[in-house]
């Protein structure tokens, strides 16, 4: 796929983030397709960050490894990346910053070019930007009118003409060798959205109606909190940053039962709190979504990297037995229409709903076409009709399908009793042998309803050949590396499971039986997906390829872990 | 309401005796009187013998966790404001399990009001020191003493930011009805430490130990003033002074979020159609 993958690397604090910021969002608003990931430490100094920014004419759903530009903020960044620069190349950086590095393809810039008030350390992004801009045939009006665009308002009137004059001196410093123009044309299309996974998931929070949400701050769940909390005052929000997940969970259960639609968020090690409070929303049947950005574990883990090990963990956390699903997006898009959808599962069946996400997917910002918020609908459930006087709910009424209409205390007439222990119809708790095994059965009878309004996976490519099960953020990679594969002559497609838990067998025994091998491909070692799909449906996979170091699957990641895995049948 | 027995609901099941006997007739009382109806009262409890006058009282109840009572009344508070929000439970439930709740709630002062029945062991599960027995207090755990300070109720509440503070003895009826009437009607955190003996399992803190020991503060105590507040509160071994300790108005919880300013979240629900994410969409052009 025609495409230029541009690095931006440094040290905290040296301004990666911003420059990957300006450079993202002018690809975007001139109408490419962009997709950038951050790499980072848990640090606010120092240490070594970089950002990848690959944009196309076409969508494009993960990173590269291979380097086009690369724009080392210091030395360390020139020795880190210039391995993976290609031939035809350029690594562009400050003249002191070049060490003894010698490469045909590196240049560095003087100091002395730019005016006198753009020296120094805060405009170096800047800089570089600028000889990016011009290396890939665009005129200095263009970033400038972007920084115009995105910092003029923040920035000192004089320090935004040292940056404007800069940009100006840089782009007519450049040789007109090292000028080309793009391969190819931006893509005509309706206007996009440049967005992080998780935003895309808070979006669909708001979208879903979300009235109270809680969490504690935890990388790489934070950043739900962050928008949930900016959005708060205009959509009507309640956002708490609570205690500890312990608070957030119950706080959540509570507001669901008071009538809001409510949830708490955190990643694994606040799920690992969280996890009581899971077991009190499936016996008091409060509808509650629940979502864990999960990063590297167990414990502290590494708390900037990503990793895909806690699916098992939240199929089963929290002790008995009861009613609940586990779903999460793939692609950028299905984090908004999948969180509201998350809602909905939650009201009709009164039962906690997890959306996982991890952290390659949370962080990584991608353009998106906008979201239809007229494809959203809300369900609330089976809601009783308002009583004449004031009445005790029969609230666990035993059903069919396991689910008793509810009601909102105190905006009805209706009583309504909630029990952490085991209860009877109307909330009240009893250790009685028929009633336990009435309300047992009747909770559990919802999880036969779940699976099946529980989609399969979809397949994409070959379902005849190699099938590559995954979830989450390595269906990106996966999507983009099956087909380098196909183009290769391989037989291979793509199974992405977005409703994980609990899983409908005949949907996923029909998806899977073309297949000749099933591959896993997943964040963690022990192959989870293909567990959990054996120990719901008897599936077993054939093997399973795992990434465990906590950085993110890379199209060249894919290509490099399945080929070998192939075996020669073409 | 014709009378405090309207509010009866399922039979309580404590042992003769009990404490919590008499802290239901107060509540029942103060309801009564206040002329809260039941649909617009929540109990949220925990897990604990006090924490089951909860399921005595016909009203909504949220019975949650062991210890986890105050968040999700916090979260009730955040869903509709205009609820009344009182949260029962005992010393292991307030104090040890959810001490961590009990002090941010208290730190929000949200308006919740707390009805902490303190009997100084565990009763449910049979005799087990708490947080606020004693430090020479024997138990089948405890074989030396606990070895740990008390807990001051009324001293944790002050430093942590209540701004309702009483202290209320289960066997002074009248007194305790009062200081409930006043726990329901303030605005904010309120919180009262409700001694309360168990007659089956501590031999030592017993209704003639606390009669002996309890003492309506004098009228000459200023509610207002903190240091006097904490002089009072201190007082919980040789004189165990009774009444309300503390009493000042401070924002509420929730007063400052403008998301709630247009009423109670719960019932904007219908309100909120998808297309409210629609005006979020600009920043990500």
């Amino acid at each position: 796929m025609a495409h230029l993958n541009i690095v931006l690397a440094g040290a905290a604090g040296q301004g990666v983030q911003s420059a990957a910021q300006i450079l993202g969002k002018t690809l975007q608003r001139l109408g490419y397709h962009v997709y950038t990931t951050q790499d980072y430490q848990s640090r606010v100094r120092g240490g070594h960050n970089f950002m990848r920014i690959r944009f196309s004419d076409r969508p494009l759903l993960a990173a590269v490894k291979p380097i086009d530009y690369l724009l080392a903020l210091n030395e360390e960044s020139l020795d880190i990346h210039l391995p993976l620069l290609t031939a035809d190349g350029l690594a562009l950086c400050m003249d002191e910053d070049r060490g003894d590095t010698v490469d045909a393809r590196l240049r560095a810039l003087s100091e002395d070019i730019g005016p006198t008030a753009a020296k120094g350390a805060k405009f170096v992004g800047v800089k570089l930007l600028s000889m990016l801009m011009t290396a890939i045939g665009f005129s200095p009006e263009v970033l400038k009118e972007s920084v115009k665009s995105q910092f003029g308002k923040r920035l000192k009137p004089e320090v935004l003409q040292a940056n404007l004059d800069a940009i100006e001196a840089v782009a007519r410093s450049m040789n007109a060798a090292d000028i080309h123009s793009l391969p190819f044309a931006p893509a005509q299309t309706d206007e996009h959205l440049f967005v992080t996974g998780n935003e895309c998931i808070a979006m669909g929070m708001i979208a879903a109606g979300v009235g109270v949400y809680a969490g504690y701050p935890m990388t790489p769940s934070t950043s739900i909190l962050n928008f949930l909390a900016g959005a708060g005052p205009r959509a009507g929000i309640a956002v708490e940053q609570v205690e500890d997940e312990i608070a957030a969970l119950n706080l959540a259960v509570g507001a669901a039962y008071a009538g809001a639609r409510a949830a708490a968020g955190s990643s694994g090690a606040g799920m690992c709190l969280m996890s009581e409070a899971i077991g009190l929303a499936g016996i008091t049947e409060t509808p509650v979504v629940i979502v864990d950005a999960q990063r590297s574990g167990p414990a502290v883990g590494m708390a900037t990297r990503t990793e895909q090990s806690d699916l098992l963990f939240m199929c089963h956390a929290s002790q008995g037995e009861f009613a609940r699903a586990v779903l999460a997006p793939a692609l950028h898009e299905d984090g908004f229409y999948l969180a509201a959808e998350a809602f909905n599962l939650a009201d009709r069946w009164q039962t906690p709903v997890i959306l996982m996400d991890d952290m390659a997917y949370a962080d990584a910002i991608r353009t998106v076409d906008e979201f239809d918020p007229t494809q959203v609908t809300i369900d609330r459930g089976a809601i009783a009709p308002e009583p004449n006087d004031v009445t005790v709910l029969r609230r666990f009424e035993p059903t069919e399908s396991g689910v008793s209409p509810r009601a909102f205390p105190v905006l009805s007439k209706w009583l309504v009793a909630v029990d952490s222990h085991e209860h009877d119809e109307v909330g009240h708790l009893t250790d009685n042998i028929e009633n336990r095994n009435r309300q047992h059965a009747k909770r559990l009878r919802k999880l036969a309803g779940l699976v099946a309004e529980m989609p399969g996976p979809e397949i994409v490519g070959d379902a005849d050949g190699t099938l590559l099960l995954c979830w989450g953020s390595t269906a990106g990679p996966l999507l983009e590396g099956a087909q380098r594969l196909r183009d290769k002559g391989h037989k291979v497609g793509v199974a992405i499971f977005r409703y994980l838990y609990p899983m409908n067998v005949e949907k996923i025994a029909a998806a899977l039986s073309p297949a000749k091998r099933l591959l896993t491909v997943e964040g963690n070692e022990l192959g989870q997906l293909g567990r959990l799909l054996r120990m719901e449906t008897g599936i077993a996979v054939h093997g399973h390829i795992a990434k465990t170091d906590g950085r993110i699957f890379t199209v060249d990641d894919i290509v490099e872990l399945i080929e070998p895995r192939l075996g020669g049948e073409r | 309401m014709k009378s405090p027995n309207d509010y009866d609901h399922f039979a309580p099941e404590w042992c003769p005796g009990c404490g919590n006997f008499d802290i239901l007739v107060a509540l029942k009382q103060a309801l009564y009187d206040l002329k809260i109806e039941s649909n617009e009262l929540i109990l949220v409890t925990g897990i604990g013998q006090a924490s089951k006058i909860g399921f005595t009282i016909k009203c909504n109840l949220f019975d949650g966790l062991h210890g986890r009572a105050l968040p999700a009344a916090l979260g009730i508070r955040l869903a509709n404001h205009t609820a009344k929000v009182v949260s029962i439970s005992g010393d292991g439930c307030f104090f040890a399990e959810g001490g961590n709740h009990f002090i941010h709630t208290m730190r929000r002062n949200a308006d919740i009001t707390v009805l902490a029945g303190v009997n100084r062991v565990f009763g449910l599960t049979k005799g087990q020191a708490a947080p606020t027995s004693a430090h020479d207090y024997k138990t089948k755990i405890h074989l030396d003493g606990t070895g740990a300070e008390p807990l001051n109720v009324c001293r944790l509440a002050l430093v942590a930011g209540a701004t309702f503070i009483a202290r209320g003895f289960s066997g002074e009826q009248t007194q305790l009805t009062e200081l409930i009437k006043q726990a329901l009607t303030h605005r904010g955190a309120a919180v009262i430490d409700i001694k309360s003996p168990c007659v089956s399992f501590n031999k030592i803190n017993t209704y003639a130990w606390f009669k002996q020991r309890v003492q309506p503060l004098g009228e000459d105590h200023d509610v207002t003033d903190w240091n006097a507040a904490m002089r009072a509160a201190e007082e919980t071994e040789e004189r165990i002074p009774t009444g309300v300790i503390y009493r000042v108005e401070r924002p509420v919880f929730g007063d400052h979020l403008r998301a709630l300013q247009d009423g109670p979240i719960a019932r904007r629900t219908t309100d909120f159609t998808p297309e409210r994410v629609r005006p979020f969409f600009a920043q990500f052009k």
